[in-house]
């Protein structure tokens, strides 16, 4: 593991996320992050494990800076996250991020959803945007539905709409928030079968998830945090058959 | 090592710690500037008129008249006398209005759920036809074709105990307090008289208060009971309930928990719509201050004396249905 | 559980009306009592009303006492309104959402239609009119319904870019009426105090209406801020305003709006009056417009955010579209209450509807012909209320993203 923040720049193996003892208190005086840290290289797919409360939602929510932080530090891509608003929309457009809950805006149709934020924020020409926005939905099996509204789909292709949006702004790096834990069972899978397409393409990616067989076959490593804190790292074959934490061990019993 | 060019000093315009002051700061500003700009030209102005604000003017003599008081009032009498006797004209229409629209608006809004296809529907079009008709409309209609209508003397509508004629509503009541002596409205040389009268001002007032505010009870009332589920009355029924005590004892309990707040908005703007008063001549608070203004130009203090009283009124009402919303709330479990 | 019974329409009348001994006795006493009614209001209108106070005062109740020979001024106005209102129409039924099936001639447009026929016939011949205005009448009917069939016909063959500005006609339109109306570029000035009427009524809640609708949303968006400062203001607002009766309103903006500008710079009353009309409904639709926001998931304006969009833009094409849909039901009834309480002008002597219909009272030729008068004038209020309740319904449906999914 490096402990070098990511120098500008892009090439292979380059450090895109970088955060160094980042600490959270919410208003109510709870200390959500406990010194955090974590370096994320380009092409690799950190999958967070962890029980709920743990911080890790809130942590990945600090990269694109959804939830502020008091101590500490994140660089990403090479910026570093300062308070300055101009510094933050930079970084938001190059992070994309998928929610638990997809939060696509049901008032747009499936094709006005992924282009809004390029034609607004990239100042891209709509034409150039809603082609690619059409192949996005064709990458992610939907084409068909361009012209529906978020409503009329079903909970799997409405996260699959998700992702082509967060994509459509072309990002370096992809944040997923528990992006299967609102769906049906049957719709977990056409959902992880795009992440994995899309990992296997070298997008970087943060993921807070609990599904255990995604994280063994896509994730370069496995992150176990708890009360705030990054309890163990490792590779994801280490992880789920020798632990070497016992608090990792009790977290895997618990959801086996 | 993170290139030191990135995180050069944040300018504080886009520093998002210091935004929220600033924009509190220039929002602060702004209020405070026009305050000042107005309260300056308020006080300028008054002082060049000779009016600033003085509340010694209250203790001089009304010099006008107070129809129907029930304080004894004549124009001798100063003008915060006159004020509060409109004011407690005010609370007397409020208080009955209340109560009549409460009672006839749950009757309106009960009858929607009505067997009775025609009662159901008769519900619906009262509703629909008095809430897109402007009170004023209304309550002059009441007051100008309706009660100034209605004949005097002999020919006056009369039924048991009461008397509807022109000249007021005479109503039987106790003569006699102490011994108990009951008594109607009777006819004396071509005039009405009985224990209880109430002018037409009065009767129209409340007339259209209470026909307009109960359409809006019975909207709440209506909304209430429809959102009880339908498996609560299912649930009664095979219990063997009858309808009215599924009603009562299943239903209503946990409409009211829906309907308080609604009748608590409603309450309220009755009371403030029966500053519309003046359009039939009944002198509530409000048509005593208008009077009170004309004749001593005190326009602020009139306007505050007008404000504060209605938030006053506001705040009561407002406290008691936040108590009865307490209680209701409570019953759940 | 009683399956739905076969129901032949005596049948239906027999189940919804006489199911049981009581329901039968009820609607007995109903129907007596309803028939007693319409055979009253029916011989009184026949026999005893005498409609000459509405046909002697027509003009007085359209437009009070605006200047006759500037009077061409408000025809040209209704003329562009009703252009206007044909196009607009035409194009939304002509061009359907993507989503949907839309029929060119829906039930209802065939009964806006003939009802706007028959009114146009029948209100002026009702009125007296003479027949060089009745003509006019007829006119402006037929050109509703002839831009509502052209635009509805040709809607496809506009092209895309003039269609987006077709909304922009209204805007537009309000200014040439406030400038036709009120005078100005070379038109001669007609002052506040000679409009009356149904005129002065529209002028002044449209205004308000108008005007409202921004500062409302404002004012809910600083109730719902972060920012205590901002938060507090708008409080402080909105519920001062809700909580004083809005007669007490006008006449302190009658009164005291005076003291409170530098001399000289206070509108005169009838624009006083409309800017508190504005200031009061303003609150009210906050209120409606706060609900709105507060129904909204906290993750719509997340997304929009990770999205890289600044805070305006999130707002603008994000969170307010669906919070104002959501309070479009609330805010129109708003709307309604504005139109009704223009009546209240009438009790600070401004010559609206009610006003006018008061001084004609006062006239002795006129004397207790109240009922005509106000039973038509609640006519006329209840159809401009149930209308714009049936427009926001439409509305409603047309702006509801899952209703009436696609085929």
């Amino acid at each position: 593991m490096t402990s070098t923040p990511a120098s500008a720049g892009s090439a292979p193996g380059a450090v895109m996320i970088e955060a160094r003892g980042v600490e959270k208190w919410y208003p109510n005086g709870f200390h959500a992050l406990r010194g955090v840290d974590l370096s994320v290289h380009q092409g690799e797919v950190v999958v967070i494990m962890g029980p709920s409360g743990s911080g890790k939602s809130t942590f990945i929510r600090t990269f694109n800076a959804l939830e502020d932080f008091q101590k500490g530090s994140i660089w990403v891509d090479g910026m570093e996250l300062t308070d300055d608003v101009r510094n933050i929309d930079a970084i938001r457009q190059e992070v994309g991020m998928v929610f638990q809950q997809f939060n696509l805006f049901p008032h747009l149709t499936v094709l006005e959803n992924l282009t809004l934020a390029p034609v607004l924020v990239r100042k891209r020409s709509k034409a150039v945007v809603e082609r690619q926005a059409l192949e996005l939905l064709e990458r992610v099996g939907i084409a068909e539905q361009a012209h529906k509204h978020p409503g009329q789909l079903s909970g799997g292709q409405q996260q699959r709409v998700a992702i082509a949006r967060s994509l459509c702004m072309e990002p370096r790096i992809m944040l997923f928030d528990e992006p299967t834990s609102a769906l049906d069972p049957e719709m977990v899978q056409e959902v992880l079968e795009v992440m994995q397409e899309l990992a296997r393409e070298g997008m970087t990616m943060v993921v807070v998830t609990h599904e255990v067989r995604f994280a063994r076959q896509v994730a370069s490593r496995v992150v176990l945090m708890a009360d705030g804190q990054v309890v163990e790292m490792a590779a994801p074959d280490q992880f789920f058959t020798n632990p070497r934490h016992e608090r990792s061990r009790q977290f895997l019993r618990q959801i086996a | 090592m993170p290139p030191s060019s990135v995180s050069a000093v944040t300018p504080w315009w886009r520093n998002r710690r210091l935004i929220p002051g600033i924009v509190q700061a220039a929002v602060g500003l702004v209020v405070l500037v026009v305050v000042a700009f107005l309260v300056g030209n308020l006080v300028r102005n008054l002082t060049a008129a000779g009016l600033l604000l003085s509340w010694s003017w209250l203790g001089n003599p009304a010099g006008f008249d107070v129809s129907e008081t029930l304080l004894p009032f004549d124009a001798s009498l100063p003008y915060w006398r006159a004020l509060l006797a409109g004011l407690v004209n005010t609370l007397r229409v409020v208080l009955l209005g209340l109560v009549g629209a409460t009672l006839f608006g749950t009757a309106v809004g009960m009858a929607s759920f009505s067997s009775n296809g025609l009662l159901k529907r008769l519900a619906r079009i009262y509703v629909e036809l008095i809430r897109n008709i402007p009170l004023l409309l209304q309550l002059v209609f009441w007051y100008f074709v309706v009660f100034l209508a209605l004949p005097n003397g002999t020919s006056a509508i009369q039924l048991p105990g009461l008397v509807l004629a022109k000249s007021g509503l005479y109503l039987a009541w106790f003569s006699d307090l102490w011994h108990l002596q009951w008594q109607g409205p009777h006819l004396d040389g071509g005039v009405w008289h009985a224990p209880l009268r109430l002018t037409v001002e009065f009767g129209a007032l409340l007339t259209g208060l209470v026909v307009y505010t109960a359409a809006f009870i019975a909207e709440v009332v209506r909304g209430g009971v429809a959102s009880v589920p339908k498996g609560q009355w299912e649930a009664a029924n095979s219990l063997g309930f009858n309808p009215l005590q599924t009603l009562q004892r299943i239903v209503l309990p946990q409409a009211l928990r829906v309907i308080v707040p609604g009748l608590n908005s409603q309450y309220i703007s009755l009371a403030k719509n029966s500053s519309l008063a003046v359009a039939c001549g009944y002198a509530d608070l409000y048509s005593v201050a208008e009077t009170t203004l004309n004749q001593t130009g005190r326009a602020v203090e009139v306007v505050l004396v007008l404000l504060g009283s209605y938030l006053v009124i506001d705040l009561v009402i407002s406290a008691l249905m936040n108590g009865l919303n307490r209680m209701v709330q409570l019953k759940e479990r | 559980m009683r399956t739905a019974l076969p129901s032949s329409p005596l049948q239906r009348l027999r189940r919804e009306l006489f199911s049981s001994p009581l329901d039968g006795l009820i609607s007995i006493g109903l129907i007596g009592f309803l028939l007693a009614v319409a055979i009253a209001l029916v011989k009184w209108a026949l026999f005893q009303a005498q409609w000459a106070v509405l046909q002697a005062n027509s003009t007085l109740f359209a437009v009070g006492r605006y200047p006759l020979e500037q009077q061409w001024r408000l025809w040209l106005l209704t003329t562009l309104l009703v252009g206007a209102t044909g196009l607009s129409w035409g194009l939304l039924r002509g061009l359907p959402r993507l989503d949907r099936v839309d029929q060119l001639w829906p039930r209802n447009d065939r009964i806006a239609v003939a009802v706007v026929l028959a009114l146009a016939v029948l209100a002026p011949l009702f009125l007296k009119l003479s027949l060089a205005i009745q003509l006019r009448w007829w006119l402006e009917a037929a050109l509703l319904v002839a831009t509502r069939w052209a635009a509805g016909r040709w809607a496809l063959r506009i092209p895309p870019p003039a269609r987006r500005l077709v909304p922009l006609i209204w805007p537009l339109l309000y200014f040439a009426g406030m400038v036709l109306i009120s005078g100005g570029l070379g038109l001669i000035q007609v002052s506040p105090s000679e409009w009356g009427g149904l005129l002065l009524t529209l002028v002044e809640s449209s205004f308000a209406i108008l005007l409202c609708f921004p500062l409302g949303i404002l004012l809910a968006l600083g109730r719902r801020s972060e920012l205590p400062l901002l938060r507090w203001s708008s409080v402080v607002y909105i519920e001062f305003i809700r909580g004083a009766p809005l007669i007490t309103l006008l006449f302190l903006g009658q009164n005291i709006l005076g003291f409170l500008l530098p001399g000289g710079l206070a509108p005169d009353r009838v624009w006083r009056a409309a800017w508190v009309l504005t200031f009061f409904a303003a609150a009210y639709v906050a209120e409606a417009v706060r609900a709105g926001l507060a129904s909204l998931p906290k993750g719509q304006l997340e997304a929009a955010r990770s999205l890289g969009l600044p805070l305006p833009q999130a707002l603008i094409h994000v969170v307010l579209p669906q919070a104002l849909r959501v309070a479009l039901p609330a805010t129109v009834g708003q709307f309604i209450s504005l139109l009704q309480d223009t009546t209240l002008l009438s009790l600070i002597g401004l010559l609206d509807l009610l006003g006018t219909a008061r001084t004609v009272m006062a006239n002795p030729a006129f004397l207790g012909r109240n009922a005509e008068v106000y039973l038509v004038l609640a006519l006329l209020f209840w159809c401009g209320c149930a209308a714009l309740g049936l427009g926001s319904r439409a509305l409603e449906t047309r702006l509801n993203p899952t209703a009436n999914p696609a085929r």
